[in-house]
């Protein structure tokens, strides 16, 4: 497969993930989104795709500089 | 099986972990590092105490950071006595944080032998993107994923070996733990359950190799194909370490560069010559001491690096305090900065004897081709009338006769002079007289008074 397609399909599957990790109930269910985000942000990362640097800390407020 | 049935056939003859990055022009890897750059720079500056205060005494804003050239220049360069000073100061992180504290997935921690640890906060996704730097190398050297490992070490709180957990769970591979073993349980464990790949220490290795001689087992006879190592200077830095691992294991030896506050950053390279950054995770670039201007390829200089696989802890041009000898491209097709012969020493235990600059991997590199010589020596750093001394301490082979010691000791000296043109005394001990270590060798024992010498140790 192609860079570009590959790099389309990882893209759709992560707002797929998103979707499922906003609405569910379920902390196993949850946390089995997480990881799939975090992984499918590796392989963009590591395609050469910048999203963002930290997927971690994003829909959260990491601590601000006092 | 040849290796994992998800792989494409292609995917699966691929030379590289990662074809597209490890192999992408200079042009565009350089344009994406500038992207990552600047995201993490306004990262640390919004996230932690240290770098805003860091960055607004030296009058920089993250919006000043347009090139890599700015980066190198502009941004201060930070040293592990910054981040353990602040750490002191208010525990556990200090200042140096960039997440709250319960986004801390695992904590690791220097050695602390010269004083306080220092401690490494990650997040859960910090370590994976830390053991994606071993995959790299182990994928480079021909290991797969049907491999299985086993790792000769206790895990504790250094995160370099459980860097390599990490990694191998990436990777997909088999684990054998040898943690809680000493080394004769561990050469009895291997022998029992016959792992394909060893990662240890490269002296680890050999003492392995030796102890398993004793208990009458040939180290080669138990079915390791490779031996991949990190901690200290290994076979891509010291041939001769090569040529000994390779003969007591019957094993292909492969080495990976980490620093445990960073990252497993520079896996090696399948050439054996010396090792690539992972411009995955890191920016580096390679820093006259003197100076403090960037050097040109070829040529020798400190190891300045950038993390993006620890945003708890954001470390920016962050000083190695390791020699290294940078090229941009190597035979192997990679385009990730290669270091050829690893570290070839540390800029606070760097000698000029003479007017020579001597370097801890040049003496190791002609110690370990000397027959008659074991791989137990260290370097003792002096201070005379003003100018730095060395000499080497080193144990014969066991099997070496006593009354020729003095014979031995003067070969040694003279294959130092003809190969670095500068002379060095060699002191040699009776066999089992110098430590043994099953983490770190020490090397270096540095007895110059502390004015003249930086007391920083990993």
């Amino acid at each position: 497969m192609e860079r570009e397609e590959a790099l389309e399909k990882i893209a759709a599957a992560r707002a797929l993930i998103r979707e499922v990790a906003r609405e569910t109930d379920s902390p196993l269910v949850a946390q089995c989104m997480r990881f799939a985000e975090q992984n499918l942000h590796w392989a963009q990362w590591n395609l050469g795709e910048f999203t963002s640097l930290a997927p971690e800390l994003e829909g959260s407020q990491p601590t601000s500089v006092p | 099986m040849a290796t994992q049935p998800y792989y494409t056939p292609r995917a699966a003859s691929s030379p590289y972990w990662n074809p597209y990055l490890e192999t992408l022009p200079r042009a565009q890897l350089d344009a994406l590092q500038l992207t990552k750059v600047q995201a993490l720079v306004r990262h640390a500056y919004e996230h932690s105490a240290f770098y805003r205060r860091r960055f607004d005494e030296a009058g920089l804003h993250p919006d000043d950071i347009r090139t890599l050239d700015d980066y190198k220049r502009k941004v201060p360069l930070t040293d592990k006595s910054d981040f353990i000073r602040y750490q002191d100061e208010r525990p556990p992180y200090g200042d140096t944080g960039a997440v709250p504290e319960e986004y801390v997935g695992h904590h690791c921690e220097t050695s602390g032998t010269t004083g306080s640890p220092l401690r490494i906060p990650l997040t859960p996704y910090d370590t994976e993107r830390y053991g994606e730097g071993w995959c790299y190398g182990w994928w480079g050297l021909g290991i797969r994923p049907h491999d299985s490992f086993y790792f000769a070490f206790n895990w504790g709180l250094f995160a370099g070996f459980w860097s390599a957990y990490w990694g191998l769970r990436r990777f997909g591979a088999k684990l054998l733990s040898g943690g809680g073993q000493n080394s004769e349980g561990h050469v009895r464990l291997m022998q029992r359950l016959r792992p394909t790949v060893l990662v240890s220490t490269p002296t680890y290795a050999l003492h392995l190799a030796e102890v398993a001689r004793e208990l009458g087992i040939e180290p080669a006879s138990i079915g390791v194909k490779f031996t991949y190592h990190a901690g200290e200077p290994g076979p891509n830095a010291v041939p001769a370490m090569r040529r000994q691992l390779e003969e007591s294991w019957g094993a292909r030896a492969g080495e990976l560069l980490g620093l445990g506050e960073q990252h497993a950053f520079a896996p090696g390279c399948p050439t054996g010559e010396g090792v690539h950054v992972d411009e995955s995770a890191m920016f580096a670039w390679v820093r006259d001491p003197q100076s403090g201007e960037e050097v040109p390829e070829g040529e020798v200089g400190e190891n300045i690096l950038t993390s993006f696989t620890n945003n708890a802890q954001p470390l920016l041009n962050y000083r190695t305090h390791d020699l290294v000898r940078p090229y941009r491209s190597c035979a192997c097709g990679r385009t990730w900065t290669f270091f050829r012969g690893v570290v070839l020493g540390r800029t606070d235990f760097m000698v000029t004897v003479r007017g020579t600059n001597v370097y801890q991997s040049a003496v190791e590199n002609v110690l370990g081709g000397i027959a008659g010589l074991s791989h137990h020596y260290e370097l003792v750093l002096t201070r005379e009338k003003g100018l730095d001394q060395m000499a080497v301490r080193a144990e014969p082979a066991p099997d070496y006769p006593a009354d020729a010691y003095a014979t031995l000791a003067a070969a040694a000296a003279r294959a130092i002079r003809e190969a670095l043109k500068v002379r060095l005394d060699v002191i040699l001990l009776p066999p089992g007289t110098l430590p043994r270590y099953e983490l770190k060798t020490k090397r270096i024992v540095d007895q110059r008074p502390r004015e003249v010498r930086y007391a920083l140790e990993r």
